[in-house]
């Protein structure tokens, strides 16, 4: 597409060229890849200082926009749980089990308890359901606008009685 | 005007005919710009030479197979933990969350860190901290209760 729009630009539409009434060039395959235009835009344009356009600072926030962005923070924030759990794992001398009973014998209270598997909960709940409805996406499915909005409210109301469900487990 | 009109055609018809047909697009303009002197103005294309060899690689296309294969996978193990814990579902989930982790976090790092050198680094970064993450679920499982217990344990108080 890119390709069509550089050669008929590049040669311009001169009439005095049409000597024989045709537009007439071989168009040459692009020998870029993507990631390497992107780079070429990226390095000219932090060469020159050029300054970017606001955008999550002035775009209306929408439903989509918070839980898309709220998918890639759970996964993180996963993602990093994980991480840290495992390392853990490796450094501290003692075993899984003493650690649990060291907690326990603190003696918090059961709010407390069920609010801490209510938040381990939540964050697990939400990126699995969001997750599906990304899969969902990736089939090709419910990109209208209603159904997304709808798809996005069902993740909600799935990921809060989930958590709930599972918090009282 | 007439480069609209081509692109337009172009892009109602998709760029599939011009990159996989390697034979020439012909489509008669009529253009506007001289009046004294309308004619027809037939655009020939070749998108490409007819031999072309296919270049570049299926890698990213793959990857992302990878990735949705791989979640769906993971959303089948979650049942899988909970009616049948043990070493085996263990091991698995230990290198499902990690890679599924790790390609996650990739994607993060392709998103927003741009420049070859800082590309790289972050890259490695998130190449150690995956394979710290994998050594660190493998040894739980190993030496202690691995992770099936370990969240049934959690839960049971």
């Amino acid at each position: 597409m890119a390709l069509l729009l550089r050669t008929v630009a590049r040669q311009g539409l001169c009439s005095s060229r049409l000597q024989f009434a045709v537009l007439y060039r071989h168009a040459v395959p692009m020998g870029t890849t993507a990631k390497e235009e992107m780079n070429k835009f990226w390095t000219k344009n932090t060469r020159l200082n050029r300054p970017v356009s606001p955008h999550v600072s002035i775009y209306k926030w929408s439903v989509p926009m918070m839980m898309s962005i709220s998918h890639r923070g759970t996964g993180v924030a996963l993602s990093s749980g994980i991480s840290a759990f495992a390392l853990a794992a490796l450094v501290l001398p003692e075993s899984y089990p003493y650690y649990l009973d060291l907690i326990h014998s603190m003696s918090f209270g059961p709010q407390f308890l069920a609010f801490s598997k209510f938040a381990l909960a939540f964050p697990v709940a939400y990126h699995t359901f969001n997750g599906i409805r990304h899969l969902i996406w990736d089939l090709g499915k419910g990109f209208r606008i209603p159904e997304v909005y709808r798809s996005g409210y069902i993740v909600i109301a799935l990921t809060v009685v989930t958590s709930i469900g599972l918090a009282a487990m | 005007m007439a480069a609209l009109v081509t692109i337009s055609s172009v892009c109602y018809r998709g760029v599939r005919p011009l990159l996989f047909r390697s034979s020439s697009l012909i489509r008669p303009l009529a253009v506007q710009k001289d009046r004294d002197c309308p004619y027809l103005i037939s655009a020939k294309i070749h998108a490409t030479p007819s031999n072309y060899a296919y270049s570049g690689s299926k890698a990213a296309s793959l990857h992302w197979t990878g990735e949705r294969i791989l979640s769906i996978a993971l959303l089948g193990l979650a049942p899988v933990a909970y009616y049948y814990p043990g070493p085996a579902v263990d091991y698995s989930l230990a290198a499902a969350l990690t890679l599924h982790g790790h390609w996650g976090l990739g994607q993060i790092v392709t998103d927003y860190i741009h420049g070859d050198f800082k590309i790289k680094m972050a890259n490695a970064g998130l190449f150690l901290l995956s394979t710290v993450t994998f050594a660190g679920l493998c040894y739980f499982n190993y030496h202690d209760v691995g992770i099936c217990k370990a969240v049934a344990l959690l839960w049971s108080k």
